[in-house]
């Protein structure tokens, strides 16, 4: 049951959120700007508000963050 | 992110544009660091092009390549182990799955993210290493997996709205009360004023926590519209409650709801079944 105590983040919807399509199409360019040190935020501002308001989106996000840095430097043989 | 169950095969494909949202622009390839190449680290791209790893996995992935078949299968082989992962990750959402079952659902991510992956090969653009591109697919497919395995085993109740568990015994000031239960009493009419589709999603996403994949799957569309669904539900919620003279923002939030105690009234209740 979500915490109805936050409510400006249970009703978040910005004018500028990206949506989930727009995410999924640079969301590997976005990870890499993380783990480089940089802020996406700032090449992807849309993104970045969308992660905040879908945990959908969020997971794939945060699975893809932990496989770059696990899995990242993999190379063919 | 974004492309659910079958729609979902792919990360550019969207059969639910969001019209009233903006698009994200494409990061300039000199935004990119190509400073660090280390393990953790990123270097996705050299004034020359993809780093030599990422070309490397191209190059060989291409049919006819000398090393094709060896490449397909190592990078089988990294995507399965990556599924692997992330359905352990997961795992919260998969309940009793284990053994040959879980093996199975890694094995299904990772052949079909391989699929993908060589479907799209001339699309990598060298945003990022050709892993961290490749590995979104896994995402996408583990993502699609698990919520179609949730759904089968245990469909969710998206109407279901159980309003006696915002009470909560730690009391606060009887008119901190008085106003809280004010708000959410404003929020259960302002729910009950939204359209039945926008009603069912916010009830299940933003209340019962149901997983938008899921949701998405039950009612037979893809997480970008569920995700419109719920956008604009918000909005509507959030300017009836301002309209009702209960303004959401952060600030008056916190300062106004240090606990939960309101329960909401029968409006909501009712709205919800």
């Amino acid at each position: 049951m979500t915490d109805l105590r936050d409510l400006d983040q249970l009703l978040r919807a910005e004018d500028r959120d990206g949506g989930c399509s727009a995410g999924a199409e640079i969301l590997d360019a976005y990870v890499e700007l993380e783990l480089a040190g940089e802020d996406p935020a700032r090449v992807y501002p849309g993104t970045a508000i969308h992660l905040q308001s879908c945990s959908g989106c969020r997971a794939d996000h945060d699975g893809l963050l932990e496989a770059a840095r696990r899995f990242g430097d993999i190379r063919p043989e | 992110m974004a492309l659910g169950g079958a729609d979902r095969a792919a990360p550019s494909r969207d059969h639910f544009p969001m019209p009233q949202l903006r698009l994200e622009p494409r990061a300039p390839m000199a935004s990119i660091s190509n400073e660090r190449s280390g393990s953790g680290g990123a270097c996705p791209r050299t004034q020359a092009g993809p780093h030599a790893g990422s070309r490397q996995w191209v190059e060989q992935l291409r049919a006819g390549h000398p090393r094709h078949h060896q490449t397909v299968a190592r990078l089988h082989d990294v995507l399965h182990r990556v599924a692997v992962y992330e359905l352990s990750r997961r795992r919260h959402q998969l309940r009793s799955i284990r053994g040959p079952e879980f093996d199975d659902l890694a094995q299904q991510a990772a052949d079909d993210a391989l699929v993908n992956v060589l479907d799209r090969l001339d699309e990598f653009r060298g945003l990022s290493r050709f892993t961290t591109w490749a590995y979104t697919f896994v995402m996408f497919e583990v993502s699609a997996k698990v919520a179609r395995h949730a759904w089968r085993r245990q469909p969710p109740d998206v109407e279901q709205l159980e309003w006696d568990q915002l009470q909560d015994p730690m009391a606060l000031l009887p008119e901190e009360r008085l106003e809280q239960r004010a708000r959410l009493e404003a929020l259960s009419r302002a729910i009950a004023e939204l359209t039945e589709r926008q009603r069912e999603v916010f009830v299940a996403i933003a209340l019962n926590d149901v997983p938008i994949e899921a949701l998405a799957m039950n009612l037979r569309t893809n997480r970008n519209a569920v995700y419109k669904n719920l956008f604009d539900a918000r909005r509507r919620l959030r300017a009836r409650m301002a309209a009702a003279g209960h303004p959401v923002s952060e600030r008056s939030v916190r300062e106004l709801a240090a606990g939960r105690t309101a329960r909401l009234g029968p409006t909501a209740a009712a709205c919800s079944r």
